[in-house]
């Protein structure tokens, strides 16, 4: 049947050494965890969802931050059949947040489509552009608030994260359509000294195009909404600085395009810098 | 960039055998210096890209050693982003003494088929997933092995979180019964287990609840492999516990994964039947982890992973998560020398068909959707004395959707002929034509190769793949080989097109590129 091995010095090192091992590995031999259907969701607790306390209580003589909403970018295409899953978890998020949580379809990218003869095409130059600036990998992929690119298994708990957060600059946004062009405006009140840009994008909702299902088929009345159509000012805005108890204010114009839906077009306006969005509005367009 | 190149040449290190300690190692550097390229798209995001590894290993009768440093700061095209960096990820210590072997550090292992374990080195796709800690193995008794091991995984630069912990038991039965030697019999049994015990996070399906994430994963394996005479069977089973991730959409249920493989090979003739059935099987050290990085567990591939351009350009991946059902049927035979069909110099001909199906949840019911198939037929035969001529013959379905995750179902129809010659005593000419037909995807392609060999030290070879479907893309290659000693410098210039890079089942997307290309291996 074989023979016992002979202990040596050196083996009988080796034993210690590996009895030792063995030792440490005893908590993973007896490990096992089994989670029961029933338990396999924790609700979370109502406090976690709270915004964080509003400080610019007018009864505060010298608030130093404002409620900072959030920007959600996500980075899709009409090839990509993951997107509408990621897109559910926008749904929810909005349904949680509608008055703080700003979403934008940035379709582009290798999943994007520009569209053909027959099929429409939402894809962008601009889109394509975010995708490329921000080294992206995968899509969906979500940039909240312009951190790090986020897979959207992690949307909602990234966003519940950023939801606490505050911003140094309170932001106003109103768009009114005046025949083929629409006026907006843009005001900004600074809670403490902020340097960086200004960024306006023109999204439209309801698009009824082509979409790729999960389960691979292709779906021609997907609807799709918040769809980034083009930036205001530029593909990475204008600078904008804001001094402490400053308020300032900025007017643009938009043309609209004959391919767009004036009746479903709204505004998003934000400010950003390095270190990621300070604050982000959005406006339907009237 | 030339002067970078050759500060990698290990002038100073050479083979050496003193006292017992053996040193070796080897030294690869890839680079290529980028050119933009409108009509393929391929970009110049950086001067100069290079993947450079310098591996150094001693070896003494108790002690081994041994590291690997990797430049990988200015990365080849196509690797995910934290590819990017440089550092000595890999290294060890292994004491060894009679029956018992101890590794502290860095190390690679595989347990049976790779069902629940398989931490590997694949330098084309970017995957190095060793583990860093403690490995072991004893043969306390002849036909007895042992393994167990403890440690975290590398994910690129970081090592991960998740603590794996596993160990093995190999029988080899038939070193215990004389019987069996002397019918040439052979009968292994394996049983294998690993733990993932992995922290918490928040994970939230919706703005209400968290997901509920079991901290330990168990996995196991068992196994038998009998050979006798000219047949082989080998059978395996695995399951892993509960394991809710990105891959599997949270899913709570089991994984698992079961192999049948028999094989009969007789002079001349070889025959191999597998299927294998796999179910949620994707196990990785991060539960919400995407891309190729990660992976604690490999499935092997039932597909074969060509050589030939063309026959590689829809290369099938495994479907981890999802499942599948795998089936492989080889056959080969060798037509003798002076026979009927062999002629003079005798043919060689290999038939491969593999298959590969969605599942259902029903065990041994099929799903809806073909995901891979893949009939070649190849044909060896010497013409001449100084001529061979192989041919092949593939046709092939390739689901694009589920691969990619967008497209159609491409069918294809490829044809290769690679013909040797040996134009005189030291210098061969190689040549391939292919044609690949299809009318999804990007129509057909063309490719011709031709080889020059100038033995003992030179080879030049020029090749064109043109799309003469959609785009009329010439894909186009000149490279110069030379060889002295163990030293290996190709120099080249050319355009590759966007595709995927497989090996095994496991992919890589790799962008199109242009541009100059050096290329220098050292073996010590």
């Amino acid at each position: 049947m074989g023979k016992m091995i002979k202990t040596t010095n050196i083996n009988k090192l080796f034993l210690h050494v590996v009895q030792a091992c063995l030792l440490l590995m005893l908590p993973s031999f007896v490990a096992c965890s089994h989670i029961d259907e029933n338990d396999r969701l924790i609700e979370v607790k109502t406090d976690d969802q709270q915004p964080a306390p509003v400080p610019d209580d007018p009864s505060t003589p010298t608030p130093t931050s404002t409620v900072k909403n959030v920007l959600l970018e996500d980075f899709t295409g009409q090839r990509c059949n993951n997107c509408p899953t990621g897109t559910e978890v926008i749904e929810q998020l909005q349904e949680a947040y509608p008055d703080r949580l700003v979403a934008v379809g940035i379709h582009g990218g290798p999943l994007g489509f520009k569209g053909s003869a027959t099929v429409k095409g939402l894809a962008t130059e601009v889109g394509d552009e975010y995708y490329n600036h921000w080294n992206l990998e995968y899509q969906p992929v979500g940039l909240i608030n312009r951190g790090e690119a986020t897979n959207y298994v992690n949307w909602v708990g990234e966003v519940m994260k950023e939801m606490k957060q505050t911003s140094v600059v309170k932001m106003e946004v109103e768009a009114i359509l005046n025949a083929d062009k629409i006026d907006i405006t843009v005001k900004e009140e600074g809670y403490d000294s902020y340097n960086g840009m200004l960024q306006v994008w023109l999204l439209e909702d309801g698009i009824v195009a082509m979409q790729t299902m999960p389960d691979g088929t292709n779906n021609r009345e997907y609807v799709h909404n918040h769809v980034l159509r083009t930036p205001v000012n530029g593909t990475w805005g204008e600078s904008f600085l804001i001094n402490k108890d400053e308020k300032k204010n900025q007017h643009l114009t938009q043309a609209v395009d004959a391919d767009w839906d004036a009746s479903k077009l709204s505004i998003v306006a934000f400010v950003y810098s390095g270190t990621g969005v300070e604050q982000v509005v959005k406006a339907v367009v009237k | 960039m030339p002067s970078f190149a050759f500060a990698l040449l290990p002038w100073s290190v050479t083979a050496q055998e003193q006292k017992g300690v053996t040193l070796s190692g080897s030294v690869q550097s890839d680079i290529l210096i980028p050119k933009e390229d409108t009509r393929t798209g391929a970009e110049k995001k950086e001067d100069f890209q290079t993947n450079t590894y310098v591996d150094l290993n001693l070896q003494s009768t108790h002690i081994d050693a041994g590291l690997r440093v990797e430049y990988l700061e200015h990365p080849l095209p196509g690797f995910e982003n934290d590819f990017k960096g440089w550092g000595v990820p890999h290294f060890y210590v292994k004491g060894k003494a009679k029956n018992v072997e101890l590794t502290l550090g860095t190390f690679y292992e595989q347990f049976g088929s790779g069902f629940i374990l398989r931490s590997y080195e694949e330098r084309s796709l970017g995957i190095d997933n060793s583990l860093l800690g403690a490995h072991f193995v004893a043969h306390p008794f002849a036909g007895v092995q042992l393994k167990a091991l403890y440690g975290k995984q590398r994910r690129y630069w970081d090592w991960g979180e998740s603590l794996i912990a596993g160990a093995d038991a190999e029988l080899s039965i038939d070193e215990w019964f004389t019987s069996m030697q002397e019918h040439n019999t052979r009968l292994r049994l394996g049983a294998s287990w690993v733990n993932k015990d992995e922290p918490d996070e928040d994970i939230f399906p919706d703005p209400k609840h968290r997901w509920n994430l079991p901290r330990y994963v168990n996995a196991w394996d068992v196994r038998a492999n009998l050979n006798t005479g000219p047949w082989g069977i080998l059978v395996e089973y695995a399951q892993k516990t509960q394991d809710p991730s990105f891959d599997n959409s949270f899913s709570y249920d089991n994984g698992h994964v079961a192999m049948l493989s028999g094989s009969y090979s007789q002079k001349g003739l070889s025959v191999l039947l597998q299927a294998k059935r796999s179910e949620n099987m994707s196990f990785r050290s991060r539960r919400s982890m995407s891309g190729t990085s990660t992976y604690i567990n490999h499935l092997p591939a039932f597909t074969l992973d060509h050589t030939y351009a063309l026959a590689a350009l829809y290369p099938y991946a495994t479907q981890l998560a999802a499942g599948e059902w795998a089936y492989q049927a080889e056959l080969g035979y060798n037509f003798k020398r002076k026979s009927a069909i062999g002629g003079r110099y005798g043919m060689n001909v290999k038939v491969n068909f593999s298959y590969v199906r969605s599942i259902d949840s029903k065990w041994l019911k099929w799903g809806d959707d073909t995901y891979y198939q893949d009939l070649n037929v190849q044909l060896t035969r010497r013409l001449g004395k100084g001529f061979k001529l192989n041919l092949m013959y593939m046709n092939q379905r390739y689901n694009k959707q589920i691969i990619e995750g967008h497209g159609d179902m491409i069918r294809s129809n490829i044809f290769v002929a690679d013909a040797l010659m040996q134009l005189a005593p030291k210098t061969k000419l190689r040549a391939e034509l292919q044609y690949l037909t299809t009318k999804q995807d990007q129509g057909d392609w063309a490719f011709g190769l031709l080889e020059l060999s100038l033995a003992p030290h030179w080879m030049l070879t020029a090749s064109d793949m043109w799309n003469c479907g959609e785009t009329k893309t010439h894909y186009y290659q000149g490279l110069v080989t030379f060889n002295v000693g163990s030293h290996r410098i190709q120099a080249g210039y050319g355009r590759t097109r966007a595709g995927y890079n497989c090996s095994g089942g496991v992919c890589r997307y790799v962008p199109a590129t242009k541009g100059f290309t050096l290329a220098y291996n050292y073996n010590f």
